[in-house]
């Protein structure tokens, strides 16, 4: 079971990430080519998810919009874990007022809610990839920090870290030998799971108008542009765009529940002493 | 293996005793727990396979108190596992284990090979009730014992919602839980009580079979004699209970028989009076372990116990044994006569 | 000397499990702490090893009077002594390997270099096997880690040995092999020894004298909760 989700899973993202990396370089099609003359076509085998409103072919748009929304998810996943864990890690392992501070802190952040304050991030700057990578990953390292400080909370209590302290262990020691490693693999599985996430966030952003813009290819503007035609009965420019944010999100959701399992200590005790 | 008589075992069942009524008949000829060649073998990474319990032959009668010692990693745990269908994926077990319940005309149930249904609806808590071995964290935190105690009689009696509060108390009073302690939470009881509360749990489907996996571990002295006595009335009123402890002080208070596990094998099952008192274990092996206690000679048996993956030929004992010699190195001595030795 | 005076301590929002609790244990002198469940003597022993800061009172090792606790005691004062937890499973990390964890003290205090040297002589001094060096806490046996566990209190040879429950997870055979191997340690280097137990039997035999902590150690002032007064004895 665990084995069939992790290939179909795998298989999917593989076949995702190809696309996206490979069909842009190597392919000589301009996504951008409009041709009017072509415009709302109904799927059709040289146009397999058929034209939007400019006579743009759909299935290279989605392919160049995810590699937007890919992008922006990695990359704004990695900055929300970094954040996140080191504000965790350090409330964490300091306690006291630090710890105080900066949970309140996260209080703060976390009391607005993530699209307001992804909206106001992106509005200070003019709408383009690093805003809406910035406005995504500064407004989703709450949750990481929450649960990275509540593992080195309850790692600091047990006595294999009360034994280092009395074998003369450093803070730092302690912090790189015994805590880290312990929390690396939840602070991981936090990151993976936040890829999708981040997807739907930009997807959010760019549907209101506010994340790429208009004429750049990303899966929310797609479907921005592709809403008026839908109450014509056009559903095709709406559509498959929904499906590209779905599958990868699933994908992913479902490589993140094998590592959770793996990650579970219940794996680890295969011969019972 | 000879045949163990297992009748004229120290108590028989107090016709009294079961306040349910129904006492079983004492002349019921057969063993509560008939384990046969019961052997659990956990399939490793790599191909490796470790022998955790081997080639095990025991017979438990009701109303007796059998307590299952030996260093830890010698596979007593994985033997209570595998009786409540509780090991892991990579266990295979084989042999056969028949539970019966005395004075039913039910055939004995084999429980290595009954299906998890079969576990979940007959063996659990109906043939076989479960000491916990930490009964504060076998108890949900957030519910008053009264309230737990129902619902297992409920799942196992399917009694009516009006007679519930009857049949919790009647539950409550048999493992002597104080029924005016039965509307509190886990933590306000004390450890004796928590331990009786959890005891209750395990005798509300009324298994002929108590089984307690350490149930004494990390208690204070007093409470570990009040955890075994507890568990020795059970005896006296019927049950077959069946301990598995490290501690062989709670074991001579508790025990009718006393069975000594060594590197998945028992090589030793002895009365309890003649193992603690005279004339003394005949195994080596249970004789050092003994002699180890505080109380006696402190002395430990030296070297430690062998890899399960890596079992020597003949006597897994052999390399730790004084007495070994070298048909002890080469052939694995039968189990005859109550000891599995070559110079018993 | 390791000298606790008046000591009352306790957890937060709780009252202090420990009241006005004085004990002194002399250089190679073994000392047994019993008492029920709850009676605060794993909070002593916790205080003595310099991990959990007193309400009140003073601890004094060696003439150094202790204003620290856990990391901020000077680390020389903190690596005089070893401590041994009850449960070893909880106090081995689950990542490391039997040698590494052995080895951690000594590489946590720049003292790398001793590690090919110490390692074989810690191991064998708690009768574990090279084999068993190589592998991580859920492959040995609990007897097996907390011989590990021992092997790490000794490795940076400690005047003084806190031993909290040590053995009540074990079996005869390994708890006699582990006190015998505190006892060679003891022999030779003369440390001295606070060893926490239930085991009454144990105690006797394995110390120089026992004090009992008395139950309940919320109580009337001075005598409730203290090993001051309480029956003590000399084996």
């Amino acid at each position: 079971m665990a084995r069939a989700r992790l290939w179909t899973s795998a298989t999917i993202l593989l076949a995702v990430v190809l696309a996206v990396l490979v069909v842009p370089p190597l392919t000589d099609l301009d996504q951008q080519l409009v041709a009017f003359s072509d415009k709302l076509r109904p799927p059709t085998p040289s146009h397999p998810f058929g034209t939007d409103d400019a006579g743009r072919d759909v299935l290279l748009r989605c392919v160049y919009g995810l590699r937007v929304s890919l992008l922006v998810g990695v990359v704004a996943a990695l900055v929300a874990t970094v954040v996140g864990s080191t504000v965790g890690a350090l409330a964490g392992a300091l306690g006291g007022w630090p710890d105080r501070l900066l949970m309140r802190l996260v209080d703060a952040f976390a009391s607005v809610p993530h699209l307001l304050l992804g909206i106001f991030v992106v509005a200070m700057f003019r709408p383009g990839l690093w805003p809406v990578i910035a406005s995504v990953g500064l407004t989703h390292w709450l949750s990481t920090a929450r649960l990275v400080r509540a593992e080195v909370l309850s790692l600091r209590e047990r006595p294999y870290v009360e034994a280092a302290i009395s074998g003369g262990s450093t803070r730092w020691r302690i912090a790189v030998r015994h805590l880290v490693p312990a929390v690396l693999p939840r602070a991981g599985l936090a990151a993976v799971l936040m890829v999708p996430h981040a997807i739907w966030h930009e997807s959010a952003l760019s549907f209101l108008g506010l994340g790429m813009p208009g004429h750049q290819a990303s899966l929310g503007t797609m479907i921005h542009a592709g809403r008026g035609s839908l109450l014509a009965g056009d559903w095709w420019p709406t559509l498959f765009p929904g499906l590209f944010i779905i599958v990868p999100t699933l994908a992913i959701a479902g490589l993140a529940g094998v590592w959770r399992e793996r990650i579970s200590p219940r794996r680890r005790s295969e011969l019972m002493l | 293996m000879s045949p163990r008589p297992v009748t004229g075992q120290p108590t028989t069942p107090g016709p009294a005793a079961d306040t349910r009524g129904d006492p079983s008949p004492p002349t019921d000829p057969r063993p509560v727990l008939s384990l046969r060649h019961l052997t659990v073998t956990f399939r490793m990474r790599g191909g490796r396979a470790v022998r955790a319990v081997n080639d095990i032959d025991l017979d438990l009668a009701a109303g007796e108190c059998l307590a299952l010692v030996g260093e830890s990693g010698c596979g007593k745990s994985v033997l209570a596992s595998a009786l409540l269908g509780l090991l892991p994926g990579n266990a295979v077990v084989s042999g056969t284990a028949l539970v019966h319940s005395p004075g039913t005309p039910t055939a004995p149930l084999d429980v290595l090979s009954a299906p998890e249904k079969t576990l979940a609806t007959r063996v659990r808590g109906r043939l076989i009730g479960l000491v916990p071995q930490s009964p504060a964290a076998h108890l949900t935190p957030v519910r008053t014992v009264r309230s737990q105690l129902a619902e297992t009689v409920r799942e196992l009696h399917g009694t009516p919602r009006a007679e519930l509060r009857a049949a919790t108390e009647r539950a409550a009073a048999r493992a002597a839980f104080p029924p005016d302690h039965l509307d509190h939470y886990p933590h306000q009881l004390s450890g004796g009580l928590a331990q009786r509360a959890a005891t209750a749990a395990a005798l509300v489907g009324d298994a002929p079979l108590l089984l307690a996996d350490e149930p004494t571990t990390g208690l204070d002295r007093d409470l570990v004699e009040h955890t075994v006595d507890e568990l020795r009335r059970h005896a006296d009123a019927g049950r077959a209970v069946l301990i598995v402890t490290h501690d062989l002080v709670a074991a001579e208070r508790v025990a009718d028989r006393v069975a000594v596990m060594y590197a998945g094998r028992i090589v030793e099952i002895a009365p309890a009076p003649s193992f603690f008192g005279e004339p003394g274990p005949r195994h080596p092996y249970a004789h050092g372990l003994l002699q180890a206690l505080p109380s006696r000679t402190f002395v430990p048996v030296p070297g430690m116990p062998p890899e399960l993956s890596r079992l020597p030929t003949g006597c897994a004992f052999a390399p730790r044994c004084g007495r070994a010699t070298a048909q002890c190195t080469t052939t694995l001595p039968a189990f005859t006569d109550g000891t599995a030795c070559h110079h018993a | 000397m390791l000298e606790l005076a008046h000591l009352t301590a306790g957890y937060p929002g709780r009252p202090p499990v420990l009241r006005d609790a004085c004990l002194t244990i002399a250089p190679g002198e073994a000392v047994g702490l019993q008492g029920p469940s709850g009676c605060g003597k794993s909070t002593l022993a916790r205080v003595a090893a310099l991990l959990h800061r007193p309400d009140h009172g003073t601890v004094t090792v060696d003439g150094h009077r202790v204003h620290g606790w856990r990391h901020r005691a000077p680390r020389s004062l903190r690596t005089r002594i070893g401590v041994v937890f009850q449960q070893p499973r909880q106090s081995a990390d689950p990542r490391l390997t039997l040698a590494d964890v052995i080895a951690e003290p000594l590489r946590a205090n720049g003292r790398r270099a001793e590690v090919p040297d110490r390692l074989p002589e810690l191991s064998r001094s708690v009768g574990l096997t090279d084999e068993l060096l190589t592998r991580r806490p859920h492959e040995v046996s609990d007897g097996q880690l907390q011989r590990a566990c021992l092997a790490r209190a000794l490795a940076l040879e400690p005047r003084w040995l806190v031993c909290d429950e040590m053995t009540s997870m074990l079996d005869a055979s390994t708890t006699a092999a582990l006190v015998g191997a505190v006892e060679s340690y003891r022999t030779r280097t003369g440390a001295g020894l606070l060893a926490v137990s239930h085991d009454d039997e144990l105690l006797t035999r394995w110390c120089d004298r026992t004090v009992t902590l008395a139950a309940g150690a919320a109580g009337s002032a001075g005598a409730a909760g203290s090993a001051k007064d309480l029956d003590t004895w000399t084996s």
